[in-house]
C-alpha cells in the first residue's frame, strides 16, 4: 500500500527493478513461468509505464514464457479507458477489481476511497475495454451485515456480469483498525451460524447466475475464467515473488522425497529498500517443507477448491493413501454430507460438498497425515 | 501409672487443633524451636493445606507441673472426618480424656457435638478448650453459654487459650494433669494393646503404635496380633517423641511403638489387640471391626505415558496407607489404570490429592462405585465394584445393593430439609429424636451407593454447616439397578457406565450427556450423545458440527501462516482420546465424572 507521494512510487519501482535479479539469481527452476501477477497491494497506483518496466525486467532475467497470462489487480477510482488500454498494452488479459462492496455504506465502513457508483462505472468500463476476463472482489460478513444487503450486492455484480468473483469473508484480524475496534467491544465479529447462512446464499446466488464456485471464495462463468495464477498457490506449483511481504516457493524434492522451499520477503517497505540497496535478496524468512507439511498442505488446500483432491496423485506424491488413513473420519464426513468421493476409473477424487467448503478449515485439520518416507 | 495422661483433642474443622497440638509440644520442649515446623502432627502437605488430620500420629511429651513431679503426656491425634471413623474410634479409645476445642468466634458447631458425643459414649473425660481468644470477633461469653446450653459440659472449667500466641497453655497443661485421669491396668497381667496407627519405615518396616491396656512388653518377647492371627518377635519398643526413642519396656496404661520386622503394612489390621504368644490375653480390646473397602473407582493417568509412574506412585502409597487396595484395569477409551477400594469418599479425595500432589500425576478417576452382589439366573453369585464386568441384564436374577445405618447429627429447624434429603436418597426407616436442646438426630437406613453422590456436601449445604453425618453398614438389600451406558456417535464409551438406580437412571445419564456436550469442543459432523440401558435409549444430547469454519483469502503467505495453526491444533489433539472418529478432550471426562451435584451451577 503505497500512501506516499510520487518519490516514494518512483524509490519503490527503483528497488523493485533492483530486485528482480537478485531474486532471478537465486531462483534455479529453469522452467518458464506462464503467468505474471501484479497485485497484493494497489498496483494500480503506479502509472502503466511503471508495471511494464518491471515486467520487462522480469522478461530479460527469468525465463518468463512469451504468452504468459498477465494480471493486474486495480483499484476502482483508478480505472479509466485510457489506464485500461494502458494496461491492455501490457498485455493484461486479467483486470481484477478491488470493488468490495456496491453499496456507499458499506465502502464507508470498510474505509475505501471510492463510491458505489465509481465502482459500477469501474466494472462497465473494464468490460467495455475488452479484457478476456475481468474480475469483482466483494466482501461480505460486515458487523451486522443483513442477508438482504448482501444479496443487493450479489445482485448488483451479478447484473454488471464480470467474467469472475470472488467474495471474501471479512476477517478480523488482530493489530489492525477492526482487531483493535473488536478487542474495545466497538465491533462484533459476525457470529458463525450468521456467517453460515451468508456463505450459502453467496454459493447460491452465484451459482444461479452461472458462477461455479472452484475454491472457497472463488466463482467463475467458465473454466476458462478461472485464475491460472491463484490456482498455483493451492496445488504447489512454484511461484516467485517480488515486494515486500511477497511469498516464494521452489520444489526441492530430494532423495526419492517431495520436498519444497517456501521464503518471504522483508514485511516493512523501508527494510525491503535496504536490503536491495545493500545488494542482498530482501528475504525476510523461510521455511523447509518436507514430505508431511506438503502433504498436509495439499490436503487443507485441496479441500478448498472444488476439484478437490486427486488421490491417486496424492497417493503417488505421498506413498499413503488419504482414504485408508481416515477411514473413521471420513465415513462421518461423508454421512454427514461434509465430502463426497468421486470415483471414476482412474480418477477417484475427495470433493468437498458446499457445507464441506464452508468448514474446510477443520476438515483439513480433522484429517490425518501419517508420517511416512515416500518414493516421489 | 499416676503419672500417664492419656488424651486427644478433638474439634470441629479449623477450629485451631493442630496449632493447640503444636503449642502442647513446643511448651513441653519435645522439640528444638529451630526444628520446629507449624503444625507437626499434620505431617502431609495436604492436611496442613485442607486443615484436617487425616492420619492419626501421637507424640509423648514429658511435662514437669506445679506439683513438682514430671508426667508423661501422650497426645493422640485424631483423623477428622466420617470416613475414618473407626480410627477417630480407636484413637479416643487409646484415651481416658479429651481435649474438646471450641472456637471462641465461630462457637459450638457439628462436630463439636459430635465428638463430645463420642468421646462420652467411650466414657472419656472431657476439659474444653475455647480457642483462639485473641480473636478481635471472639466473643468468650456466648461461647461459654453454648458450651453449657449445648454441650452440658461446665462452662467455668473451659480453659481459655489462644494456641496462635501460646496464653493459657500452662493452664491447660495443668488442666490436663489435674482433671484427666490416669490410665488404669494391670502390668503384670498378659500383654493387652491396641493397635491404633501403624507407619512404615523404610529401614525398620512397620511401626506399630499401640496403647497398653495391660500387661508389660520387652524386646525379645513373642506376640500375636489377635484379629488377623499373626506371629511376630518384638525387634524394639519406645515412645514417639517425634522421633523414636527406644526403651527397655512398654506396659499398661502407655503409649509407645512396636517394631518387629514387619514387612509392610498390608497384613495390619488397624483395632487389632496386640498380646503375647505365650500367655495369651483372654479377649481383645473390643471395638474391632475389620477396615473393607465400600467405594470403588478406576484411576486412569491423564497421559497414558504416566502409567508406569501411576503404577509406582500407588506402590508407595500402599506403603502408607494399608486401607487401599488397587488392581490393574483398563479401558477402551482413557487405556490403563487402577480400581481402587477406598474406605469412603474422603479417603478416595485424599489418595486422588495425594498422588497428584506429591507424585505430580494428573488423574482421570471413574465414577465412584459400591460393590454390589449379583445373583445370576443359575443361581450363581458374583461380587460386582466395575460397572464394566456388570453381567448382561438377562442373567441376572437379583441385585443387591449395600445399606448402612446414618446417623445424622442437625440443629431442630433443619430437621425437614434433612428429612426430605433422607427420602431422595431412597432412605428407609427414618426416624429422629431430640438430644440436646434444639438438636436432633435423625436416623436413617440408606443404600451406600446414594451417600457416595454428593450426600455430605449437600448436608453441609442444607444445615448451613451444623450438619453431622456418621455411618454404620448394615447389609445387602435387594435393589432395582440398572446400567447405564454413555454413548458417543454410538460407541461405548466405558469409562462413563455406571450402575445406578432405576428411578435415577434417566436424570443421571441426561446430566452425563449434558456435561458431554458441553464439554465435548464442536466437531467436523454431528455428534450424537446418548444415555442407554441396554438397547434402550433414555437420554439424548447433540453437538451441532460447525457450519462455517473457514478462512477467505488462502495464498502465499496464508498458506504457511495456515499450516501452522494446524500443526498447534494438531499438537493438541494428542491429548485428546478417540472414541471412534470423536475426539474427547481430558477435560470432559473430569467434567463429568466430577463429584455429582444436583444441579450444574453453568
Amino acid at each position: 500500500m503505497l500512501k506516499a507521494g510520487a518519490a516514494a512510487r518512483r524509490r519503490f519501482v527503483q528497488h523493485l527493478l533492483a530486485e528482480v535479479p537478485l531474486a532471478a539469481g537465486a531462483w534455479s527452476d529453469p522452467r518458464p513461468f506462464d503467468t505474471v501477477y501484479f497485485g497484493g497491494g494497489t498496483p494500480s497506483q503506479l502509472p502503466a509505464e511503471d508495471l511494464a518496466g518491471v515486467l520487462e525486467a522480469c522478461r530479460a532475467h527469468l525465463p518468463i514464457a512469451a504468452e504468459a497470462w498477465v494480471s493486474v489487480e486495480v483499484n476502482p477510482e483508478d480505472v479509466t479507458a485510457e489506464a485500461c488500454a494502458a494496461w491492455r498494452r501490457l498485455g493484461a488479459r486479467t483486470l481484477s477489481l478491488g470493488v468490495q462492496s456496491f453499496s456507499d455504506e458499506a465502502l464507508r465502513f470498510l474505509g475505501r476511497r471510492h463510491h458505489a457508483r465509481q465502482a459500477r462505472a469501474a466494472v462497465q468500463t473494464a468490460l467495455d475495454a475488452g479484457f478476456h476476463t475481468v474480475s469483482v472482489d466483494l466482501i461480505f460478513g460486515l458487523p451486522g451485515q443483513a442477508s438482504e444487503a448482501w444479496q443487493r450486492d450479489l445482485d448488483a455484480a451479478v447484473a454488471l456480469g464480470p467474467h469472475h468473483v470472488s467474495c471474501y469473508q471479512l476477517t478480523i484480524h488482530e493489530r489492525t483498525r477492526f482487531g483493535v475496534a473488536a478487542k474495545r467491544g466497538q465491533l462484533v465479529e459476525m457470529p458463525e451460524s450468521e456467517q453460515a447462512v451468508l456463505f450459502e446464499l453467496t454459493h447460491r446466488r452465484l451459482a444461479d447466475a452461472g458462477y461455479a464456485a472452484y475454491e472457497v471464495s472463488n466463482f467463475a462463468r467458465t473454466s476458462d475464467h478461472e485464475s491460472r495464477h491463484n490456482r498455483k498457490y493451492w496445488d504447489h506449483t512454484p511461484y516467485l515473488g517480488l515486494g515486500p511481504s511477497a511469498h516464494s516457493l521452489a520444489i526441492a524434492d530430494a532423495a526419492g522425497s517431495p520436498g519444497a522451499r517456501r521464503w518471504w520477503n522483508e514485511l516493512r517497505t523501508p527494510r525491503w529498500e535496504a536490503r536491495i540497496a545493500a545488494g542482498e535478496p530482501p528475504v525476510g524468512g523461510e521455511e523447509a517443507l518436507g514430505p508431511r507439511e506438503l502433504a498436509t498442505e495439499a490436503v487443507l488446500l485441496g479441500l478448498r477448491t472444488a476439484a478437490g483432491i486427486d488421490l491417486a496423485a496424492f497417493a503417488a506424491r505421498y506413498g499413503f493413501d488419504l482414504l485408508a488413513a481416515n477411514a473413521a473420519l471420513l465415513d462421518r464426513l461423508v454421512a454427514d454430507g461434509r465430502l463426497t468421493v468421486e470415483s471414476r476409473p482412474g480418477a477417484a477424487r475427495l470433493v468437498p460438498t458446499l457445507a464441506g467448503l464452508a468448514v474446510a478449515d477443520g476438515l483439513g485439520a480433522a484429517f490425518e497425515v501419517p508420517a511416512v518416507a515416500s518414493p516421489v | 501409672m499416676d503419672h500417664i495422661r492419656n488424651f486427644c483433642i478433638i474439634a470441629h474443622i479449623d477450629h485451631g487443633k493442630s496449632t493447640l497440638a503444636d503449642r502442647l509440644i513446643q511448651r513441653c520442649g519435645a522439640v528444638e524451636a529451630r526444628e520446629f515446623r507449624d503444625q507437626i502432627l499434620d505431617s502431609m502437605d495436604l492436611e496442613r493445606e485442607r486443615g484436617i488430620t487425616i492420619k492419626a500420629n501421637t507424640v509423648s511429651l514429658p511435662y514437669t507441673a506445679k506439683d513438682g513431679r514430671t508426667y508423661e503426656l501422650n497426645l493422640i491425634d485424631t483423623p477428622g472426618h466420617v470416613d475414618f471413623s473407626h480410627e477417630v474410634r480407636r484413637s479416643l479409645m487409646s484415651c481416658e480424656g479429651a481435649l474438646l476445642v471450641v472456637d471462641a468466634s465461630q462457637g459450638v458447631e457439628a462436630q463439636t457435638v459430635a465428638n463430645l458425643y463420642l468421646a462420652t459414649e467411650l466414657g472419656l473425660t472431657v476439659v474444653p478448650v475455647i480457642n483462639k481468644i485473641d480473636l478481635p470477633s471472639a466473643d468468650v461469653e456466648r461461647v461459654m453459654e453454648e458450651i453449657d446450653r449445648d454441650l452440658g459440659l461446665d462452662p467455668f472449667a473451659a480453659i481459655q487459650v489462644s494456641a496462635k500466641l501460646g496464653t493459657g497453655v500452662d493452664d491447660l497443661l495443668e488442666a490436663i494433669v489435674t482433671q484427666l485421669p490416669p490410665p488404669r491396668g494391670d502390668p503384670q497381667a498378659p500383654v493387652r494393646a491396641l493397635l491404633f496407627d501403624a507407619q512404615y519405615d523404610a529401614y525398620r518396616g512397620a511401626v506399630l503404635l499401640v496403647r497398653f491396656f495391660d500387661g508389660t512388653l520387652r524386646a525379645g518377647t513373642r506376640v500375636r496380633l489377635m484379629h488377623s492371627d499373626a506371629l511376630h518377635k518384638v525387634e524394639e519398643v519406645g515412645f514417639e517423641r517425634l522421633k523414636r526413642v527406644p526403651a527397655g519396656q512398654l506396659s499398661a496404661g502407655e503409649v509407645g511403638y512396636v517394631l518387629a520386622g514387619i514387612k509392610s503394612l498390608s497384613g495390619l489390621a488397624i483395632g487389632d489387640t496386640l498380646t503375647e504368644a505365650e500367655r495369651p490375653a483372654a479377649e481383645p480390646v473390643p471395638g474391632y471391626r475389620e477396615a473393607k473397602p465400600v467405594v470403588f473407582s478406576s484411576i486412569y493417568p491423564m497421559a497414558t505415558d504416566d502409567y508406569e509412574d501411576l503404577t509406582k506412585a500407588l506402590e508407595k502409597l500402599k506403603l502408607n496407607d494399608a486401607s487401599l487396595i488397587y488392581e490393574k484395569d483398563s479401558s477402551a477409551a482413557l487405556g490403563f489404570g487402577f480400581r481402587c477400594g477406598f474406605l469412603g469418599l474422603l479417603h478416595l479425595d485424599v489418595v486422588q490429592e495425594r498422588l497428584e500432589r506429591e507424585y505430580g500425576l494428573s488423574l482421570i478417576l471413574s465414577a465412584p462405585s459400591v460393590r454390589y452382589r449379583v445373583v445370576l439366573l443359575d443361581g450363581k453369585e458374583v461380587w460386582v465394584d466395575n460397572p464394566t464386568f456388570y453381567p448382561d441384564a438377562g442373567g441376572i436374577q437379583a441385585v443387591f445393593e449395600p445399606y448402612i445405618k446414618a446417623s445424622i447429627m442437625t440443629p431442630e429447624r433443619y430437621l425437614g430439609t434433612v428429612m426430605e434429603l433422607c427420602r431422595e436418597r431412597r432412605g428407609a426407616e427414618t426416624t429422629h429424636r431430640f438430644l440436646a436442646a434444639g438438636r436432633m438426630e435423625v436416623v436413617s437406613q440408606l443404600p451406600l451407593a446414594e451417600v457416595l453422590f454428593d450426600f455430605y456436601d449437600r448436608l453441609k449445604s442444607i444445615t448451613q454447616g451444623y450438619g453431622s453425618f456418621d455411618y454404620e453398614l448394615l447389609d445387602y438389600r435387594l435393589g432395582d439397578l440398572v446400567k447405564v451406558d454413555i454413548l458417543v456417535n454410538g460407541e461405548k464409551v466405558d469409562a462413563l457406565s455406571q450402575l445406578v438406580h432405576r428411578d435415577f437412571a434417566r436424570p443421571r445419564a441426561l446430566r452425563y450427556c449434558e456435561r458431554l456436550a458441553k464439554t465435548i469442543p464442536r466437531q467436523q459432523f454431528k455428534i450424537a450423545i446418548q444415555g442407554a440401558i441396554g438397547g434402550q435409549i433414555i437420554a439424548r444430547t447433540t453437538i451441532n458440527p460447525f457450519r462455517k469454519d473457514v478462512t477467505a483469502k488462502c495464498y502465499g503467505g496464508d498458506i504457511t501462516r495456515k499450516r501452522k495453526l494446524l500443526e498447534k491444533q494438531k499438537e493438541g489433539k494428542k491429548k485428546m482420546k478417540m472414541v471412534g472418529a470423536v475426539e474427547i478432550p481430558q477435560e470432559a471426562f473430569v467434567a463429568v465424572l466430577r463429584t455429582e451435584t444436583d444441579e450444574d451451577e453453568d
